[in-house]
């Protein structure tokens, strides 16, 4: 470990403030973007297909600064943040339920297995019916797709904890409530980070998707609403906006997470300079 | 005379899936006095840790009967602190944490438990290791950790399972001296679990003799040596026949384990 990082810091060292890796991926960005420039110029696709860049500049510009862009942000992440908690929550307390329960959790474990690897969109029709075109129907989607990967890890976690601990909890007269709190959630963490990351991701997904199939509002229809009106450089525009919203996400939850793995889990590093 | 711990003719069963079962303990009676230090020795698989399960109110479904003060106790109890052989500590607790555990469970507000948990870190001499996690503590710190918060507990009966089981010879010595002297200190009713001949007769008032399975209790021997005691007294004679009177004890039914145990 010592070795890379040492590694690391005479290489950026020798790059300036550029490492190798930084410096390929930064061109390869330049790359695709000055050949799609290109492309759009050789005038070889139809020019909306592949419309220049700075029109999809021009019109991301427009879509930044004017209110209604920011109705549809607003839709979406609100769709996305309220059905992921709730499918989180439910992931984790029926994760840890399925844990507690064994004989319930051999019985459940068949479903879940079976439902979790399934395109969650098969669902979607479904959940339109019971909830309507609007942001019901996409809180349920979000939910539906954000459950499976938090229960499966939690319930994978259940597995791995140290029974001691939890004879230690029990022995101590713990309620059920601080059992959960004090015992099973902290020995948790690892396996429903891991989880709730993977969640998010697909919560993301299952919005965007119920937005683009029938919807009111919302980034998603508002990049198919662009599509069916062939406005392609503000479709492509909705489009990146929503990459960069999606790894931001992702980064923020890193963030998070990492500072919720570290609690009490000292680097070798720390009690050696204490 | 009713002892703060009694056991009475308690046995338990284990049953398998494919139907076959195992008799764990049998018939065993025991009755230990209030501020009694008692050990229980046998060789593996006797029964002793299932033994101390039940005790806990860990294990259920056996037949007798548990009474602590009187009482017929089933399930855990707030009158007795356990512990474990393995390691136990909450890695993502400090040490005072830890030892804050039970105190935190019971609702005392953060400042009384804090103060409290202090009280037993130096009890046990773990001073200056408060904010330390377990990843940076050795195993014997770990489970003078352990020892501290179900000392925190302050249950009127301490349970033992080798808690210096996987800890090297030295440090078990050592840690023998502490526990005896927070034995002295408070005065506590303790059962300690162990397969360590030594270790009991350094200890006990009395120790106990398990038979292999199923656990039945070969003989109650009483330990009569000075206190205060240290482990400089594993060097007198008197202490060695006690030793060699239990080994005596125990070598029939090791070798009773040995056998089964290759013949499995």
């Amino acid at each position: 470990m010592a070795e890379v990082s040492l590694e690391r810091v005479t290489e950026s060292e020798r790059a300036g403030f550029l490492t190798t890796e930084l410096r390929i991926q930064i061109g390869t960005i330049l790359g695709v973007w000055a050949s799609w420039e290109a492309l759009a110029q050789s005038g070889l696709f139809y020019r909306d297909i592949v419309p220049s860049s700075l029109r999809v500049f021009a019109a991301m510009w427009r879509h930044l600064t004017e209110a209604e862009f920011y109705h549809h942000l607003g839709v979406t992440s609100y769709e996305v943040l309220v059905g992921f908690a709730i499918g989180s929550i439910a992931g984790i307390g029926l994760g840890i339920l399925f844990g507690v329960r064994r004989f319930l959790g051999r019985v459940m474990d068949g479903y879940i297995l079976a439902l979790a690897p399934a395109p969650k969109v098969v669902f979607l029709p479904i959940l339109m019916v019971v909830f309507g075109i609007g942001v019901g129907s996409k809180i349920a989607m979000a939910a539906l797709s954000a459950f499976f990967p938090v229960v499966l890890s939690t319930v994978a976690g259940m597995h791995l904890i140290n029974p001691t601990l939890i004879r230690v909890g029990k022995m101590f007269n713990a309620s059920p409530w601080q059992m959960v709190t004090k015992v099973y959630l902290p020995s948790l963490v690892l396996p429903v980070v891991t989880g709730l990351r993977l969640g998010l991701g697909v919560a993301i997904i299952g919005t965007l998707v119920a937005e683009i199939k029938l919807a009111k509002a919302g980034l998603g229809f508002l990049a198919i609403q662009n599509y069916e009106l062939f406005r392609i450089p503000e479709m492509y525009s909705v489009i990146i906006i929503i990459f960069a919203l999606a790894m931001g996400a992702n980064a923020i939850m890193t963030k998070l997470t990492d500072r919720l793995t570290q609690r009490g889990m000292p680097k070798v590093e720390v009690s050696g300079a204490a | 005379m009713a002892g703060m711990l009694e056991v009475r003719n308690l046995s338990k069963h284990y049953r398998r899936d494919d139907g076959t079962g195992v008799h764990a303990v049998d018939d065993v009676s025991l009755s230990v006095a209030e501020g009694e230090f008692v050990s229980v020795i046998g060789p593996s698989g006797c029964g002793k840790s299932t033994l101390f399960s039940v005790i806990g109110g860990l294990v259920g479904d056996y037949e007798g009967d548990v009474v602590v003060d009187g009482q017929v106790v089933r399930g855990t109890h707030r009158d007795i602190g356990m512990v474990f052989q393995e390691e136990s500590t909450f890695p993502w607790r400090t040490t005072l944490e830890n030892v804050a555990f039970p105190l935190e469970v019971a609702g005392m507000p953060k400042a009384e438990r804090e103060e409290m948990a202090r009280r037993f870190v130096r009890l046990v001499g773990l001073e200056g290791f408060e904010d330390r996690y377990p990843s940076e503590l050795s195993g014997g710190m770990k489970q003078r950790t352990a020892i501290a918060r179900t000392l925190a507990f302050s249950p009127k009966i301490m349970l033992m399972d080798e808690p210096f089981g996987a800890l090297d010879e030295q440090t078990r010595m050592l840690l023998g001296d502490k526990i005896l002297q927070i034995w002295r200190e408070l005065k506590q009713t303790t059962l300690l679990i162990t397969h360590n001949i030594t270790e009991a007769v350094q200890l006990s008032d009395r120790v106990v003799v398990m038979s292999f399975r199923p656990g039945r209790i070969k003989e109650i021997i009483p330990i009569d040596l000075p206190r205060p005691r240290s482990s400089e007294i594993i060097a007198t004679d008197q202490f060695g026949r006690y030793v060699g009177a239990i080994w005596q004890l125990l070598r029939e039914e090791a070798s009773r384990g040995m056998v089964e145990a290759e013949n499995v």
